[in-house]
């Protein structure tokens, strides 16, 4: 049965014994979250000062994420997000990214008891076994590699383990949901690009792309894709979620769906709040996605106005139902984009938030079994299939030396 | 310092020589009376060979769309039956660009020569093999590899932020190039520029002063903890190159316990294989035995002496030393040691520092005053 919907009532309704439950779950098959952007969030907010913004002290209020709250959600893995803008360009692009992986680095550097380190599966068993939360690194977007497979394979070398294929913009050789139709999907150099990934085992992430990219990424990829943070179309009719047709083909990939629970994405209703603030944002002269403390006043004056529709820890759990009928118990995961997202759903305010999750599906009846796959076994599956294609690759092919120019003319 | 670090060397060096046939071989004809030159030349570098401290193969290598090294090949001045001929046993390879390839592209162009090596170092596991510190270079030739470093980079391919030289770093690269930045110019290094010179010693990425003014060089000299280089510099007293060091600097460079490896170009050095030799001379006697070295600048599309026209030719460079007086000590020194000692030494210093200091946060913006490119709002 499913708890009632909506309001902030809905934690407290939720019986203790299950989120006793899902603390002991995740105890042992913890949190292996696809997608966070703590360090975009350490460049904004402190220009990488990781003295003034340190996660070994309680930063709420200010971040979504600390080593603490980490704990207290059951966190045992975690993509760290080497985002950057797309409005960095070129080399610039490339550039910020190899800076974010620096802070990432520095992180593990200063946390060593807390933060381990991960670039395989098998590091993340070792982490789990250790108690420590295995660190990995995702990029997101084609931009951060300037149309170069050598950039690709630099990341890679660098411990990036997944490139989201574009942001919010599209690229040369690929489509974003939420740009205008390009290339149609993948360009041939776009093709070529997931080839290359697949050959040095870095996970094709298909969050944030159109869904013709996804289907053209399907088609070519050889290893299991990612969706690093992105729930379902047909929950929420919005473009960075996942279609159906999509959904159905990751049992044939291998591949997992890591659900989302930014509300924007997540509930129409705040689909529709959002873009009246994203209009309300750019008249105001700012990026959208702008998180600086001016922005956010401009947002709050905004919402003062304009009450914003709440997402709850149910409405995740809706999409995660879907998710689980669509594409079946063994490709979905969770991607929760802290500290990526100017809001939280109710009950999932920050990377504490975890267990609430688990505790309604557990109440929704799902087996401890399905969710072991849901937190932990599901992710960790996909990256250690992602090393045995690439293995299999590296030994036939060399590093594909295909340009932009010559591929797609 | 110096002796102490050749004393740790010379153990592996009889290692590195007993595990070669042609070696042993070689200590036999060195038996019956004064040997020529040349054979001496060849039983020194057997035990010490050359490190080179300037190869233009990665570029060259860009240009080609066929290859093989191990075949040989006419196309370049460098493969490895030359380079074995040569008595190579370590070589910098430089990452610097083209002119055009400044601005919006040098670090994108910087990542694709690293990837180029490392596919290239692969591709040849008998030959060659990457070597990131002392130890590696040590190691690869006690195996019977060539050594391969990754340097200079240019001082553009950094984007002028730290955290993309620590990158850079973590992907091998060895020196940096100390020129045509916002933070080091003619007129030396600004605010932001010392603390680049202070990051690169945190690391171990050590300066290379060749091409850089006066200023730069002086500047660098007082900031940098750990031993400076010239990969490319000359003898400006014999031949007044802009790239080549004057007396006062080189006098300098022997306070600092750097190295200057000079350039076997015809524009640099003059056009025979005496002229390399003279600025040999030169640079031994004003900056010190412990402070000269070798850059064979093969495949940098330089015009090259007579005599010294590929990676086989060092045994005959080596053998005019020889015949000009100097002893085995500073010899081996040139060809090997210096460089051995080079990188020790960065690496030391750059444990001393990491004991002192986190990585840097400092922003050119906030240091130089200087608007942060490509960020808006």
């Amino acid at each position: 049965m499913r708890s009632p919907r909506g309001g902030a009532g809905d934690n407290a309704r939720m019986p203790t014994h299950h989120l006793e439950d899902a603390r002991a779950l995740l105890a042992e098959y913890p949190i292996a979250d696809g997608h966070n952007d703590l360090p975009w969030a350490l460049r904004e907010k402190a220009r990488y000062d990781i003295d003034r913004l340190d996660i070994a002290a309680d930063q709420t209020g200010r971040l979504h994420t600390d080593l603490a709250r980490l704990r207290a959600g059951g966190v045992g893995a975690q993509f760290w997000s080497v985002y950057v803008r797309t409005d960095l360009t070129g080399d610039s692009a490339v550039s910020a990214t190899l800076e974010q992986i620096d802070c990432v680095r520095q992180l593990l550097d200063r946390h060593p008891a807390e933060l381990r380190r991960a670039l395989t599966a098998a590091d993340m068993e070792a982490a789990r076994g250790e108690g420590r939360i295995a660190s990995l690194m995702g990029a997101e977007g084609g931009h951060s590699i300037n149309n170069s497979l050598a950039t690709l394979r630099a990341l890679h070398t660098l411990g990036v383990r997944y490139m989201t294929l574009t942001h919010n913009d599209n690229i040369a050789w690929a489509d974003s949901a939420t740009d205008e139709p390009g290339v149609g999907g993948l360009s041939p150099f776009g093709h070529e690009v997931v080839r290359e990934m697949n050959r040095i085992g870095m996970l094709v992430d298909l969050s944030h792309v159109a869904a013709t990219t996804m289907r053209a990424a399907l088609d070519t990829s050889t290893a299991p894709v990612v969706f690093s943070h992105s729930s379902s179309r047909a929950v929420c009719d919005h473009p960075r979620n996942i279609p159906d047709d999509v959904l159905e083909r990751l049992p044939g990939n291998g591949g997992v769906a890591m659900a989302t629970f930014v509300p924007k994405f997540v509930l129409q209703a705040a689909v529709d709040w959002t873009a009246a603030a994203d209009d309300n944002m750019r008249a105001h002269g700012f990026h959208h996605l702008d998180t600086t403390p001016e922005a956010m006043k401009v947002h709050e004056a905004f919402e003062a106005t304009n009450p914003r529709p709440v997402a709850t820890t149910s409405t995740v759990a809706d999409h995660l139902d879907h998710m689980r009928e669509a594409a079946g118990v063994d490709h979905i995961g969770i991607g929760g984009d802290y500290d990526g997202t100017a809001f939280t759903p109710d009950g999932l305010d920050d990377v504490a938030g975890y267990p609430n999750l688990i505790a309604e599906l557990l109440s929704r009846g799902w087996s401890k079994a399905d969710l072991a796959k849901l937190t932990w076994q599901n992710a960790v599956r996909v990256l250690g299939a992602a090393e045995d294609v690439a293995r299999d690759l590296g030994a036939r092919r060399g590093p594909s030396v295909a340009t932009l120019d010559q591929l797609d003319g | 310092m110096a002796d102490l670090h050749d004393d740790e060397d010379i153990p592996l060096g009889n290692g590195g020589a007993s595990a070669r046939a042609e070696g042993e071989e070689e200590a036999e004809e060195l038996r019956p009376g004064a040997p020529e030159p040349e054979e001496r030349a060849r039983a020194l570098l057997t035990e010490h060979p050359v490190a080179d401290g300037h190869s233009g193969l990665p570029w060259a290598l860009s240009r080609l769309t066929w290859y093989d090294l191990e075949l040989g090949d006419t196309a370049l001045q460098t493969d490895l039956p030359r380079l074995r001929e040569g008595a190579v046993g370590a070589m910098f390879w430089s990452l610097r660009l083209p002119q055009a390839y400044e601005g919006n592209r040098a670090v994108s162009a910087t990542l694709a020569l690293i990837d180029l090596a490392e596919t290239v170092v692969r591709a040849h596991p008998e030959g060659l093999r990457l070597a990131h510190t002392a130890s590696h270079t040590a190691d690869a030739r006690a195996h019977g590899r060539i050594a391969c470093m990754l340097g200079p980079a240019a001082a553009t391919a950094i984007d002028d932020c730290l955290g993309t030289l620590r990158a850079l770093h973590k992907l091998g690269v060895r020196s940096l190039a100390m020129s045509g930045t916002r933070w080091v110019g003619e007129q030396g290094l600004s605010r932001f520029g010392e603390e680049v010179v202070r990051e690169m010693n945190r690391l171990g990425v050590l300066a290379d002063l060749s091409g850089s003014s006066a200023a730069t060089v002086k500047h660098v000299l007082t900031v940098s903890k750990a031993p400076v280089i010239f990969s490319r510099s000359a003898a400006h007293a014999l031949t007044p190159h802009p790239d080549n060091v004057p007396d006062e600097l080189l006098a300098a460079l022997r306070d600092n316990n750097g190295l200057c490896l000079v350039p076997c170009t015809a524009a640099q050095t003059g056009p025979a294989l005496r002229d390399v030799a003279d600025h040999l001379d030169h640079v031994r006697r004003v900056a010190g035995p412990e402070c000269v070295g070798i850059s064979g600048m093969y495949d940098t599309e330089s015009a090259l002496p007579d005599g010294l026209h590929d990676t086989s030719r060092y045994p005959q460079l080596i053998a005019e030393l020889l015949d000009r007086g100097w002893s085995d000590a500073d010899v081996s020194r040139l060809t090997w040691g210096n460089v051995q000692r080079v990188l020790r030494d960065a690496d030391f210093a750059a444990r001393a520092a990491q004991l002192r200091r986190l990585p840097s946060t400092a922003t050119l913006e906030r240091l130089d005053g200087v608007r942060e490119v490509g960020l808006v709002g």
